[in-house]
This record gives structure tokens, sequence and C-alpha cells, in this order.
């Protein structure tokens, strides 16, 4: 038979303490070789002890002390594998372009949800004039009625710039939203990049009708390729997500999504440091004059070249590309 | 006291082969601990507002010049208030952001595991979505509907929020108070059991700052249930005073030292 609680409690409590002691310092710094073990050891006694009052004393504060206590334990001892600058590495030169290419179907679909985008926006434009009222931003379409591009002033001293910065964080909320609306069925993604291309394909046919078609190509040459690109593949990793919520297999959903969204987020991950680059682009080269055009579109497009490059190609001659651990069966291979 | 209804928890199957059960963090949790860090990044920003602007403000004008560089920073810093803060802090701060030590609640995996770089991820690039329409409004409602209150992010990332309470242990090995008198009647009765214990020692810790009918009474009710051995006479002698009552019971939840 048990001990009474007040004994148990005040036989076992040093070990407690000490383990809390201990607990506090790992949080805040770095323990010694010796007190690790101390933690290891003790973290095994308070289990025990949890043991014991989940049987004798269950549903006293004892018990729930001791289960917070082994909580906090257990946590500092299987910590997730500390991410270093080699896996960092392994990430960029293998991990992505690999999961990329294995989800190539998503991106595919994304891409061509935008394109359906771009060519409706356009022929609406083209076709019907007055369909320009209706997509294109009031803001843009006054600049365009002056004859003047709207960027012109993103470098200038004047206020009205608010527009380019606009299109400037824009691209980061898109790029967010596309992959993070998947949670919404897939719903979200789908209209962002609809939308999306939608808006792009108007402006553009709006410019070219105006003659404007030149500067337009100007301002969008040299980060369009990449820019797009990354909003394309952020979509394709929110359209996973939606897909995982609509066809899980024959996992639960809550898990289907988990598992998807590991590697969707991927995607997305791996995108952040291009969209950095191409940020510093969009800022400094593509508006205002000081580079010809044709340095813009060459810039633009060996950019583009360069990043699908690294996509198709990084990792796949690798030893690395043997190690698939991600299992083949799942949602992606019964999209086909 | 254990509770009327189960409260919801996580349930984690250590390798040693214990089960923890850890109590979720209820949407209050959440939201005043989000409350804090939004607070902290406010007051960033201001911060940081008066250093550009003083910066931008200059006599000669050399940063004019440099107007798109501080749009690419603000919108670095927009990025850097939505997602880098919450995750840095939760991937190196044990699952916890200034806002949620402050609220004593944790970020962890479903199975009580600590958070990795890719959970925190996923549940911090939600936050865009769990925010819409305006303030959070779809994470609440996901908050209210989940049985464990997790919002869409976490749905997605497989993470939980936990709570840690803060207990006094100090309550059971608190030394008996005067020499009670009802030693010897206490000492021919069994130990007591651990709900009773707890009963006792939560009326010990109480009494003083009960009214005083009330603190005779319950007492009383305390004595008539765990010290069913007692003869009339010594009944009467225990419920003497409160001090006398709560003396009784103190000796009675400690027998066995």
């Amino acid at each position: 038979m048990a001990s009474p609680l007040p004994a148990f409690v005040s036989r076992r409590r040093p070990d407690w303490d000490a383990l809390q002691a201990l607990l506090t310092r790992q949080r805040s710094g770095r323990l010694r070789l010796e007190e690790l073990r101390r933690l290891d050891t003790l973290y095994r006694r308070a289990a025990s002890d949890l043991a014991q009052a989940q049987t004798f004393y269950p549903g006293t504060d004892a018990h729930r002390f001791l289960n917070q206590l082994c909580g906090q334990a257990y946590g500092a001892i299987y910590q997730p594998p500390r991410e270093r600058w080699a896996s960092t590495r392994d990430f960029f030169r293998r991990d992505f372009p690999a999961t990329l290419r294995r989800e190539a179907r998503f991106v595919g679909v994304s891409a061509g949800l935008l394109v359906l985008g771009l060519v409706l926006g356009a022929l609406v434009v083209l076709l019907e004039p007055r369909g320009a009222e209706l997509l294109v931003p009031e803001g843009v379409r006054r600049y365009v009625a002056q004859g003047r591009m709207w960027t012109d002033d993103l470098l200038s001293v004047a206020p009205p710039n608010a527009v380019a910065s606009g299109i400037a964080t824009n691209n980061l909320t898109v790029t967010l939203f596309a992959f993070a609306s998947g949670i919404l069925l897939g719903v979200g993604p789908v209209f962002t990049l609809v939308n999306n291309g939608v808006l792009i394909g108007a402006v553009g046919a709006l410019c070219f009708r105006e003659g404007m078609a030149v500067g337009f190509l100007d301002f969008i040459a040299a980060h369009g390729p990449v820019e797009l690109s990354i909003i394309v593949i952020s979509g394709g990793a929110g359209l996973m997500v939606g897909q995982a919520l609509i066809d899980p297999g024959e996992l639960p959903r809550t898990q289907a999504l988990q598992m998807r969204g590991r590697e969707a987020v991927k995607l997305v991950v791996g995108c952040a440091p291009f969209l950095a680059g191409i940020g510093v682009v969009e800022g400094f080269i593509s508006p205002g004059d000081f580079f010809p055009t044709w340095a813009k579109v060459g810039l633009g497009l060996s950019l583009g070249a360069l990043f699908w490059l690294y996509l198709l190609r990084a990792g796949r001659t690798d030893v690395g590309a043997a190690r698939v651990d991600v299992p083949d069966d799942s949602a992606s291979s019964r999209l086909r | 006291m254990t509770p009327s209804a189960p409260a919801p928890h996580v349930d984690v199957a250590t390798p040693e082969r214990v089960a923890l059960s850890l109590p979720v963090a209820g949407i209050g949790y959440r939201c005043l601990a989000w409350a804090v860090d939004a607070s902290l990044l406010f007051f960033f920003w201001v911060a940081l507002y008066f250093v550009v602007t003083l910066l931008v403000s200059d006599v000669l004008g050399a940063f004019q010049a440099l107007s798109g560089l501080v749009q690419t920073l603000l919108a670095v810093g927009l990025f850097a208030t939505q997602w880098l803060y919450w995750t840095l802090a939760e991937v190196f701060f044990h699952g916890q952001t200034p806002g949620k030590r402050a609220l004593r609640i944790r970020v962890v995996r479903e199975d009580g595991s600590p958070v990795g770089f890719f959970e925190s991820a996923v549940r911090n690039l939600c936050r865009a979505v769990d925010f819409l329409p305006v303030m959070y409004a779809t994470g609440c409602i996901t908050m209210l509907l989940d049985a464990r209150h997790r919002r869409l992010g976490d749905l997605l990332a497989g993470t939980v929020l936990v709570r840690e309470e803060a207990i006094d242990l100090d309550k059971y090995t608190q030394g008996p108070g005067p020499a009670g008198p009802a030693r010897e009647p206490a000492s021919v009765q069994r130990p007591l059991g651990a709900e009773d214990v707890e009963l006792v020692l939560a009326f010990l810790a109480r009494a003083p700052g009960l009214e005083k009918d009330v603190r005779q009474r319950l007492g009383a009710r305390l004595v008539d249930r765990v010290g069913a051995a007692l003869t009339e006479e010594e009944r009467a002698r225990v419920l003497e005073s409160p001090e006398a009552t709560e003396a009784f019971l103190r000796h009675r939840a400690q027998a066995a030292h």
C-alpha cells in the first residue's frame, strides 16, 4: 500500500526541486556534462514518481505538479535537432529543389491558374476598353491616362510613390497568402493566383492599348520572371494544403494536413531568400531609367533562367538523390 | 481539486512508459499572450519610426535619395513583425515568445515534444489567414470550435499550446501547528486517502481568509468526514475553537509522519 500523500511529497520533494532548478538553468544557459547526467537521472526518478502518483494519488495537486515537471523535463531532453548551417546548406542544395520536383504537378496547376488569369484579364481589356475601369486600380489608371508610368515616381522625392511601395509589399503579402490560404480548402490559392493574373494581364493590356507597352515591359522585365515564379511556387504549396484537406486519402484529415503541410512549407521557406533578393532588384533596378530596357530584359531573363535551372537541376546527381525520406505513396502520387 | 469535467489536455506517452497529460491553453491565455507580443512589436515600430524619421529628415537630404532602400527595409521589417519574430522566438526559446512566457504557455507538437523550425514556420505563416478578416476572427472561431483550442495554423502544423500552472507543494510539507489536543484519537485512526488529504489541505490553506462562521462550519464538516472514530466528547473538544479544529485536521492530514 502506498504511503500517505504528505509523506510521499516530503520524501521525494528534494529530488523534484533539484530537477526544477536544473531545468531553469538548462533554459537560461549551458549545463556541464555531469549536470546533464544528473538531469537525466532526476527525470527518470520523477517519471517513476509520476507513475506512482497516477496510481495512488490521481487528480491531486501533487499529481498535476509531477505531470508538469515531467512534461518540462521531457521537452528539455527530447529536443529536436538544432538547425545548423550544414542542414541549411543541405536544404537549399538538395531538399528544396527535390521537393519542388516531386510536387511539380501542383506548381504546374498553379502556373496554369496564373496564366489563365493573365489571359482573361488581357482579353477583357483588349476587347472591351471599358473593362479596364473594372479591373485596373484607379491610381494606375490615372497615371496611364496622363501617359506616365506609375512607377516613375518610385525613386523620386514626391510622396505619391505610395502606389509603388504598395506593389512592393503586395508581393510579399501575395506570396504568403497564396500559401497560407490553402487551408481554406484550396480556394484561397486559386483565387489569389487568378486574381493576380487578371490584375497583371489587365494592367499590361491597358498599357499596350495606350501605347505604353515598352514602359510596362521596362518596369516588369527585370524582376517579373523570378517573382511570378515564386508566387506560382507558393501558390502550388497552398494547393498542396488544400488537396490534403479535400482528399486526405487513408489518413485522418488533420494528419494528412500536417504531413502535406510540412512538405508545402519547404517550398515557401525555400523561396524566401530569392524573394528577398528579387525585392532588391525591384526596388533599385526596375523603376526609373538608370538602366536601359534591354539590360533589364536581359537581366530578368537570365535571372529567371538561372532560378529555374537551379530548381530543376540542383541535387539531382548527388548521392543524396537516393535518400528520399518522404513516403512516395502520399497525396502527390494520387493526383495522377 | 479534481475537476468535474475533464479539461482539454494533450496526452503524451514518453519513452519511459509514463503517460503525461498536459493542460491545453484556452483562448483567454492565447489572446493575452498575443496582446503582450503585439504591444512589444508596436513599441518596436514606434522606436524604429523615430529613428528612421531622425535619419530621413536629415539636414543634408542625403537619405532622401535612398527612399527606395527605406521602402525595402520597411517591407523586410513588415515581414519580420509578421513572421520572423514569432518563429525565431518559438524556435530558440523553447516554444515561447515573450508574451507566451509572460502567460506561462508554450507551443509543443501534438505528441508533447518541442517544436522545430518547420512547425513553427507553418503555424506562423498561417497567421495571415487566421487574422482574416479582422483581428483574428478566423483564428478565434477555429479555437472555439476545436476541442484543443487550436487555430488553423496549429491544425496545419500539428502543434498545440500547453499551459504551465503554478502549483504550491508547500502545503503538503508545512509543519504541524501548535501541539494538537487531538493527538491520541488521531493516532488510532488509519491514514486518510489522497482525496481527503487534498480536501483538508485546501481548506487549511484558505481558512485564514474565510468568514468566522463559515470557517467554523466547514471545519466541523471536515472533522466529521475525516475523524469518524472520534467519541462525542473528543469531538466537542476538537470543535472548541477554529485553531483546535485546524490543528486536528492538519495532524490528521499528516498522520503518517
